[in-house]
């Protein structure tokens, strides 16, 4: 099981900004904002399945995501807000008033059940 | 230099022949952006449309609004700050090292283009979003932008507009201005306002703990903010207006719901290009309206009597 550092890139999309008017409360809009997004060799690298678990840890907390593959450069990862990038964005706005909702390092590992059986060959 | 060289979406549609956004995904965030007043629309001075625009893209990731630009830059991660003093330097025609621009993910041959084609243009503007304002460099990447569309001006008309969120954001900026001097990170505690990011902004007085009380009018801060900020509100008496129930409401002592402003409550709301725009609603509500319930609050905060003891001249305290 190997654990790599990315950026991590969260941002909004059209699907999310729909879901938002159905209500928070809407399984749709859950698994919107539990998605990230991953380039297809960053996954292989690590180990991941397209649809599987991770684990995503940052300096600031962790969470987990369902990871899919997408159009992301390699090296990063790219997430909708919602309450699962609250536990990983930077706590403090170095006197901006905004804090580092963008850009930061996280570690992303696979969830341990969630492995392929046969090792992905790199 | 400081301030914003600026102008109306009406004005874009009519004039812009250039049109830059830089870290922002129209495309997806704000969906008839392209449609209603930069790239398609026939305008004023600009009879041909679409043809008779150029669109430049810089972003992190080859986004949805990518498909829509003649030009797409594709920068490294935190390198805008790096990117917009180049480009800076090039208007100037000042000397840049290679290597370092290089580091960024472009070269100074695109950046040169770019400025060429600026200085070219009739009327350019540049659009930024929270790709630019919410990463590494933060307000510095912001200040960059905005001295470069300034500095423009030394050659062409030239323009730049943050590419606000969404519902009515630019109208909080703009009233907290004329009734305060300052945009937000406003401390009213002494009576008169005080202006201090990073000590009165929400994020950081709920980080640090610093309020034991909060009204949340239109946000959800429960989905968006920091962990730490959100466990706070969670701790401390938290009273949420909102149409629908959120994330804040659920951790909330009290949630009220209101009528939805511009569908069936009237109001004001301002567009990003600091345009009031009057609202009308089509339909009724059973539900009060932001403003009414704002009202009525505050009409029984002041029929309490207040918590700071009345001044007692030297005279009465010695008698």
């Amino acid at each position: 099981m190997e654990r790599r550092r990315f950026i991590m890139n969260a941002g909004r999309t059209t699907k999310q900004g729909q879901q938002i008017c159905a209500g928070k409360d809407n399984a749709e809009y859950q698994a919107t904002v539990g998605t990230m997004s991953m380039h297809p060799e960053d996954m292989k690298a690590v180990g991941i399945l397209s649809g599987s678990t991770v684990r995503v840890r940052s300096e600031s907390g962790e969470t987990t995501f369902k990871c899919v593959e997408g159009k992301i450069p390699q090296g990063m990862i790219f997430v909708p807000y919602g309450p699962a990038t609250c536990r990983l964005m930077g706590q403090m706005s170095d006197g901006t008033g905004m804090p580092t909702s963008k850009g930061w390092e996280v570690e992303v590992e696979p969830i341990p059940s969630e492995l392929p059986a046969e090792p992905i060959a790199s | 230099m400081g301030g914003k060289v600026t102008c109306t979406l009406g004005e874009v549609k009519n004039r812009a022949d250039f049109i830059i956004y830089w870290g922002g995904n129209p495309a997806e965030c704000h969906p008839r952006h392209f449609s209603k007043y930069t790239l398609t629309q026939k305008g004023k001075f600009v009879p041909e449309g679409r043809k008779g625009r150029t669109m430049v893209l810089v972003d992190i990731r080859e986004t949805m609004s990518a498909k829509a630009a003649d030009i797409f830059l594709q920068i490294r991660p935190g390198k805008d700050f790096e990117v917009v003093t180049t480009l800076r330097a090039l208007v100037k025609s000042q000397p840049v090292n290679r290597e370092r621009v290089a580091e960024t993910g472009v070269t100074v041959e695109q950046l040169q283009d770019i400025v060429d084609r600026m200085k070219r243009a009739r009327f350019g503007v540049i659009f930024f979003g929270m790709g630019l304002s919410m990463t590494r460099g933060k307000h510095m990447n912001s200040a960059g932008i905005l001295n470069l569309a300034a500095e423009m001006n030394a050659f062409t008309k030239f323009v730049c507009m943050p590419m606000r969120g969404h519902g009515n954001v630019t109208g909080a900026d703009v009233v907290l201005r004329w009734t305060t001097g300052y945009p937000f990170g406003v401390s009213l505690s002494r009576g008169y306002p005080r202006f201090n990011p990073g000590e009165f902004s929400t994020v950081d007085l709920l980080v640090r703990g610093d309020n034991d009380a909060a009204l949340i009018l239109g946000a959800d801060p429960g989905a968006t903010m920091p962990q730490p900020a959100i466990d706070h509100l969670g701790r401390i008496p938290t009273i949420v207006l909102d149409p629908k129930v959120t994330h804040t409401s659920r951790l909330a002592r009290v949630h009220i719901t209101t009528a939805v402003t511009g569908v069936s409550a009237t109001g004001t709301v301002y567009r990003m290009d600091e345009i009031p725009l009057p609202l009308r609603p089509a339909l009724q509500s059973p539900y009060p309206s932001d403003e009414e319930v704002i009202k009525r609050i505050s009409r029984a905060v002041a029929a309490k009597p207040s918590w700071i003891p009345a001044p007692q001249s030297a005279t009465t305290a010695f008698a």
